[in-house]
């Protein structure tokens, strides 16, 4: 995990995207324990509120589950809501990609072209 | 997480020209909290207060969630648990260090030699020779009195360490080791606590859970750090905006270009229609804006 200090984004939410990203990607199984709070801000270098805020945010989520005195676990993942993250990430991701094209001078057309191009190159 | 390792009320300390007043304050249990202020605002004071080295002041004091301050001054139990190191150094000069060893063994049941010689080790006390019991204390220089008064202390068992201005004498390397030992120590058991005051507040940010701002003998601010970073909002704007900006903001510094200053989250949509960026500002940033806001400093 790589945390930016700079980067703008807050230590917790950078956190929090990590974790989120392995979890819904399967690195962690049904039940299967975080890593406990302060365990991580030492490997992290970072204070305990900060990694405790991170876990409370996946809570908030529905990804996992706090336990009195044994720390977070990971929850069963509903098929439906890991595709719903997974398409809002790819919207937001192109999202992003459609803002910059506008800045390029891009017309809707060329930024299609391209995208399909790019779609090609990788499967080859 | 409500726990508190200690809970002051009421507490009142005069002196001719200035007064420690502090109706409440709680320091939460299984976290390092800050103690912030300026000089002269009553961090030593109130740290010595807590630690039970002064006396002669008014209210309440509850430790560990069951002893009053009557009980931790008569019960050894209770001072067992807590460790502490001042900005003076507190082992006389011509104690050696084989001394302050055998002294501390002698005055604290959980005092093991083994550790301390491996913190001596780990800080290079003896500057990467080998331990050297002989050594006087006098011999060494205050970042190296610092470093043999924290060995000292994480040599023994204890649950609350209560650290007046550790990272003001240490180098920067030093000082991240610090942070490093604070981290350690936080992870070593549950409950376990760390009170710290300083002026180091970037050096020390990345360890600090929990912040209490000192300014003219009174806490301005206090809360978790997570929380402060959402009530207080970094603001940069243009030039233009600058006189209703300043209506607006909690502190705020000009310049030719434009401004930057901190906003109390509830203002922010006051800001609205104005040109600005908005940033999680860091505790470093929150600390100024709160002491300028009350410092006697123009």
């Amino acid at each position: 995990m790589k945390i930016s200090q700079s980067s703008g984004v807050p230590i917790y939410k950078q956190i929090a995207d990590a974790f989120r990203t392995d979890i819904l990607a399967g690195k962690y199984s049904q039940g299967e324990y975080l890593p406990s709070i302060r365990e991580l801000a030492k490997d992290l270098r970072i204070s305990v509120i900060t990694t405790m805020k991170a876990y409370e945010q996946l809570e908030l989520e529905g990804l996992v589950t706090a336990s009195q005195g044994k720390g977070f676990y990971v929850n069963a993942q509903d098929s439906e809501m890991l595709k719903e993250q997974h398409l809002r990430k790819v919207e937001d991701s192109l999202l992003a990609a459609i803002d910059a094209a506008e800045i390029a001078g891009m017309s809707g057309g060329e930024l299609i072209e391209t995208l399909k191009t790019l779609i090609e190159m990788r499967d080859q | 997480m409500e726990k508190q390792v200690i809970a002051a009320k009421n507490i009142e300390k005069k002196y001719k020209n200035f007064t420690l007043s502090v109706p409440e304050m709680n320091i939460p249990s299984g976290f390092a909290t800050a103690l912030i202020g300026e000089n002269g605002a009553g961090k030593t004071t109130l740290l010595n207060i807590l630690t039970g080295i002064r006396n002669d002041y008014k209210g309440s004091i509850q430790y560990f969630g069951q002893y009053s301050e009557k009980e931790m001054e008569k019960t050894a139990e209770v001072r067992e648990r807590i460790g502490y190191t001042g900005t003076d150094n507190y082992y006389l000069p011509n104690w050696t260090v084989g001394q302050v060893c055998s002294l501390s063994k002698l005055l604290f049941e959980h005092f093991h030699e083994d550790r301390f010689k491996k913190y001596c080790d780990d800080l290079a006390i003896f500057g990467g020779n080998a331990y050297d019991g002989r050594k006087k204390v006098s011999a060494l220089s205050d970042g190296t009195k610092t470093k043999l008064m924290l060995a000292g202390v994480l040599a023994r068992d204890t649950d609350l360490l209560v650290l007046d201005e550790p990272a003001s004498p240490l180098d920067p390397l030093m000082r991240d080791k610090l942070c490093e030992l604070i981290r350690d120590y936080l992870n070593s058991g549950e409950g376990k606590s760390v009170f710290f005051s300083t002026h180091n507040i970037s050096d020390m940010e990345g360890v600090t859970d929990y912040a209490i701002i000192l300014e003219q003998g009174k806490i301005v601010e206090q809360g978790f750090v997570e929380d402060l970073k959402e009530k207080y909002i970094l603001v940069k704007g243009e030039k233009a905006d600058i006189e209703a900006a300043k209506k607006i903001l909690y502190t705020i510094t000009t310049s030719n270009y434009g401004f930057e200053g901190i906003c109390l989250a509830e203002d922010l949509d006051k800001l609205a229609g104005m040109d600005v960026v908005t940033e999680t500002p860091n505790l470093f940033k929150i600390s100024v804006a709160v002491m300028k806001r009350n410092s006697l400093i123009k």
